[in-house]
């Protein structure tokens, strides 16, 4: 690698542990904060680093009523979600990229439309809807709520990730006797997995982290999300315990963070590692 | 088969308007409604009657009282046009077009810029960026509100104490939520925060399609970097910016969770409502549903209108395809 | 890659068929279940009263089982909404008494037959207003909680104040005096944020104003009536004279208790309870006085904040409701409550706790259906922000807030 290359490299390093500093700070003051005892948390002269830390909170949080069961409520809805949503929405955005189709305008105002519409709106007409079919106070009735709301939004992203792929590539698949859409699946996959690894950790964040409709639809205390259950933190007109509740936020984050780091290797690390030389 | 069609009418015959309908055009044509059943069943039979009865209690007047007797008094476009007379709603529209903007700007921008950033390091600083952001991504938006709030703690916040520290003012005891300005731009840090990620990461897996050659070539050649950047990966990354533009537009506009909760339901008044927040407190917190389903239409069309520009191009896009 | 989505496919739809299974719920079969809604303040705060009652309910009604889902103050009246519209509400619902009549006036609960509740004749006046509406009970008082002054008393020995003040003057005198003593940055001889309205109303009340009162049927705004504007004039001057909190907060963030525990307050004005929470430095310098009126042998009125019990329209068993109630609201329940700090809901229990002192005198809001509104609105909170910051004066901030609430407390 040239001089100039290498000294340009190390400054955009720099550049980068810098903004990753400034971002992850309140991730940081959360974890910070957990491990930190109560009385060095009200403190008026905030301490970086706690001087004596304690598992605590992180216990106080683990035992919380209900903390287990809504773990694998979230998990199972989330799971289902994205897994769903993922699924229906890549068909959709290959018919919507690569086909002309009446009807097809249409389809598209739909699935924007849907998007614009502000959720809160929705809440007591869909709660009413749900209800009649027993679908209140279900897992399934919030995983069927969040997959329509997911759609609209990994169809519209995923297009456009398909959208960029080259019209050759298809061609050269067709002409080695594959059906249009068989070429689709083979070529198009694998190509656009950068981009379904992009929507899918979205549709799973967005789901992990949704709080109002799972707050209005379940409320036996055994079948609510993480969220929810974080919430009780903050409900009380006694007392906020601010260690219990970065404590428990911590650990609702983990799952993402695994999730991620789990699939991350698709986002063309490997490939731009590669490409750019030293 | 055109030629036959062709020969065919020009020789007098019956012309065909359809074409052979064979089996296996059939199937290939009706591929593309195949691939969007799922989607289109899934949307229809959850959101339909909910989306026919937002339309409905628009034109209705129901209050609590109305919905517990399950029944509503029709009003007509009453609900509609108190609000559009209302002040407020005006007042509040205009300060959400400013803050959508602010927001969506600053999102964009930093976000684009931290994924150039991501392709240009080495590998350990790529993975630790990623993993900063996608840990910020991962935070839930509830538990980053009351990380921001005791960050901006009045007495024992840590913003304050570093301000002072540092000598850039006394801001010893300040109160960040004393104003409406103060209070919105903290709502503003803290979703462009959130959002960032989501536009890092979404640019930078299309980044990922670029072939590094054309740039490197186009460096080879003596182009500076703003013109390689504008010339060859502006042109790549178009269709990524327009959706991630228009879905930060759509999003922004109509945000509801972060400045609800971090302004909290103390300090929320007329003065510094925006879309999302005026919705839920003339519906819900006023258990005025009609007026609620009024204004979720209304903001419908006002985001409509937002984003049509952003719209169109992308729909185009798929056209010139 | 393909394989990938498949497999991935699949997973997802046997999580699905799993969430179905997991929530193919016994809910069917809820002939024989009682559901209750509570606030998280009674399973943090007294879970073994709500244990006890559920026991007595289950004795007398067997085969029944009760389900006790606790909320958040925050949202719980949204979600009772969603429940009504989609006719699945609780048997019992836990309100807040400021919160009761806007639901009242639209029909949301059952009547209930006041007679059939313990004590009910001796019920505190202030907290059975709540309760009732159109000359019928929807709500039975469940408990109730009042505004004390928990103070250092090491630093009033310091600060040579030798007895406790009497009128708000000597109280504004010893804050002073506090202060003198005290000069380290932040310390605030009284705290209290300057938008607790709690605090500052009683001020009004005490010197004889009132936020609204009705003329020919209407609700009219009366903050701007000299005695209101005295009250909220003294408001304004022992806050300047006494408080280092915002004066743009209310007392919420940060807890007052929390400010104490520091070392940061000489005095915190709040529920009694407060004293759970000053931290162990100043555990055993720690004792609470009622705070006084402006005259002297006055307190000065406290907010009878608490909660009701209703029973929703829409449940299917409300006979049974109005029996857990019973069981939740007898007399050894209430004297359970009380021994956990709290003011019970009837004159004959009371004690002579400093809560029940500071509750000898009280104030309550206007009982009229759109008073939530205000709440919400936080006409109040700004007014008192006006005054405190100084954009308005006292008057100006005063009649624009009594405007606001006439028109809020009519509209329709």
């Amino acid at each position: 690698m040239s001089r100039r290359r290498r000294t340009g490299r190390a400054g955009w390093n720099t550049l980068a542990v810098g903004i990753f500093v400034v971002m992850v700070f309140p991730v940081f003051w959360m974890i910070s904060t957990a491990f930190k005892s109560n009385d060095e948390i009200v403190s008026y002269t905030p301490t970086w680093f706690s001087l004596h830390p304690t598992i605590a909170h992180f216990r106080a949080a683990i035992h919380a009523p209900f903390f287990w069961p809504d773990v694998r409520n979230s998990l199972i809805i989330v799971g289902a979600t994205v897994g769903i949503s993922i699924a229906l929405s890549f068909l959709a955005a290959v018919a919507l990229a690569k086909y002309r189709f009446g009807g097809r305008k249409l389809f598209i105002v739909l699935v924007i439309g849907i998007q614009m519409l502000p959720q809160a709106g929705l809440i007591i007409p869909l709660y009413v809807v749900l209800a009649r079919y027993h679908q209140v106070n279900a897992l399934t009735g919030v995983i069927v709520t969040y997959m329509t709301f997911a759609l609209p939004f990994c169809v519209w992203t995923l297009r456009g990730f398909i959208i960029n792929i080259p019209r050759e590539l298809e061609e050269a698949a067709m002409v080695d006797g594959n059906t249009r859409l068989g070429a689709f699946l083979k070529i198009l996959l694998p190509l656009a997995a950068p981009g379904l690894v992009a929507t899918s950790v979205f549709a799973f964040i967005t789901s992990w982290n949704e709080y109002i409709f799972a707050r209005v639809l379940l409320s036996d205390q055994g079948k609510q999300t993480l969220t929810v259950w974080l919430s009780y933190f903050l409900g009380s007109s006694r007392h906020t315990d601010w260690g219990a509740l970065m404590a428990g936020s911590t650990l609702t984050a983990i799952p993402v963070l695994i999730f991620f780091l789990l699939i991350q290797r698709r986002i063309a690390f490997g490939l731009t590692a590669g490409a750019v030389k030293g | 088969m055109a030629e036959t069609e062709g020969a065919a009418v020009a020789a007098g015959a019956w012309p065909r308007r359809r074409r052979r309908l064979t089996a296996g055009r059939f199937f290939r044509a009706s591929v593309p409604y195949a691939l969007i059943l799922p989607v289109l069943v899934a949307i229809g039979a959850v959101l339909g009657y909910p989306l026919y009865n937002l339309v409905r209690l628009s034109l209705q007047h129901y209050g609590l009282f109305e919905l517990i007797q399950h029944k509503g008094q029709a009003v007509g476009l009453r609900n509609f046009s108190s609000i559009l007379h209302d002040g407020i709603f005006w007042h509040t529209l205009a300060r959400t077009v400013v803050f959508t903007a602010v927001n969506v700007c600053l999102t964009m921008a930093i976000g684009t810029a931290v994924a150039l950033l991501l392709v240009r390091v080495s590998t350990w600083a790529r993975l630790l960026l990623t993993s900063g952001l996608v840990l910020v991504w991962a935070t839930p938006a509830v538990v980053a509100v009351q990380v921001w709030i005791w960050m901006t703690n009045f007495q024992n916040g840590i913003v304050n104490y570093t301000l002072t520290r540092l000598h850039i003012g006394n801001y010893s005891e300040h109160d960040w939520y004393a104003t409406t300005f103060s209070q919105l731009g903290l709502a503003t840090t803290l979703i462009v925060w959130g959002a960032v990620p989501f536009v890092a990461i979404s640019v930078y897996a299309a980044l990922a399609q670029v072939p590094r050659d054309l740039e490197e070539a186009a460096e080879i050649d003596g182009a500076r970097p703003w013109r390689v950047f504008r010339d060859v990966t502006l042109p790549i990354l178009r269709p990524v910016l327009l959706i991630l533009t228009s879905l930060s537009i759509i999003w922004d506009f109509g945000v509801f969770t972060q400045p609800y909760l971090l302004i909290g339901q103390g300090h929320i008044h007329p003065g510094n409502y925006l879309m999302g927040i005026y919705l839920f407190e003339e519906g819900y917190i006023k258990t005025e549903f009609g007026r609620g389903a009024a204004i979720s239409l209304l903001m419908l069309a006002m985001v409509a209108l937002l984003s049509v520009v952003y719209v169109r191009k992308m729909v185009r896009l798929g056209d010139e395809e | 890659m393909r394989h990938r989505v498949v497999a991935a496919a699949a997973v997802a739809v046997l999580l699905g068929l799993v969430a179905a299974t997991a929530s193919a719920s016994p809910q069917r079969a809820q002939a024989n279940k009682l559901t209750v809604w509570l606030q998280v303040d009674a399973q943090s705060g007294w879970p073994d009263i709500v244990a006890a009652a559920n026991q007595q309910f289950q004795k007398d009604h067997p085969g029944y089982t009760v389900d006790v889902q606790y909320q958040n103050w925050t949202d719980h009246l949204q979600k009772f909404d969603a429940t009504l519209a989609g006719g699945n509400s609780p048997d019992v619902i836990e309100m807040g008494n400021t919160e009761m009549t806007k639901y009242m006036a639209a029909g949301a609960f059952s009547p209930l037959d006041k007679s059939s509740f313990d004590n009910a004749p001796q019920w505190l006046s202030g907290l059975a207003k709540s309760g009732a509406y159109g000359g019928k009970t929807y709500g039975v008082p469940y408990y109730a909680g009042s505004r004390v002054a928990t103070y250092r008393t090491d630093l009033f020995k310091k600060a040579g104040i030798k007895k406790l003040p009497a009128t708000l003057a000597e109280l504004t005198a010893d804050a002073k005096k506090l202060a003198a003593k005290n000069k380290g940055k932040g310390f605030s001889p009284v705290y209290f944020g300057g938008e607790d309205w709690y605090v500052a109303m009683a001020f009004v009340y005490d010197f004889g104003g009132t936020i609204a009162r009705t003329h020919s049927g209407k609700w009219v705004g009366a903050l701007d009536s000299p005695q209101a504007v005295k009250g909220l004039t003294a408001y304004k001057n022992f806050f300047l004279a006494s408080s280092r909190a915002s004066k743009t907060n209310d007392s919420t963030n940060p807890n007052p208790y929390d400010v104490y525990a520091q070392g940061n307050a000489g005095v915190i004005i709040g529920p009694s309870w407060f004293s759970c929470c000053v931290g162990v430095k100043y555990k055993t310098a720690t004792a609470q006085f009622v705070l006084p009126g402006h005259v002297k042998g006055q307190a000065l009125p406290g907010f009878l904040g608490g909660s009701d019990l209703a029973v929703p329209v829409t449940s299917k068993s409300a006979s049974l409701g109005a029996d857990w109630i019973k069981d939740f609201t007898g007399t050894s329940a209430e004297r359970a409550l009380q021994a956990k700090g709290n003011i019970p809901n009837a004159t004959n229990l009371l004690g002579s706790s400093i809560n029940e002192r500071a509750a000898a005198r009280s104030w309550f809001v206007p009982t009229a259906k759109h008073w939530v509104d205000v709440e919400n609105g936080n006409i109040l909170k700004n007014m008192l922000g006006q005054i405190l910051t100084g954009k308005l004066t006292v008057k100006q901030a005063a009649a624009s807030a009594s405007d606001n609430i006439t028109s809020v407390l009519n509209g329709s």
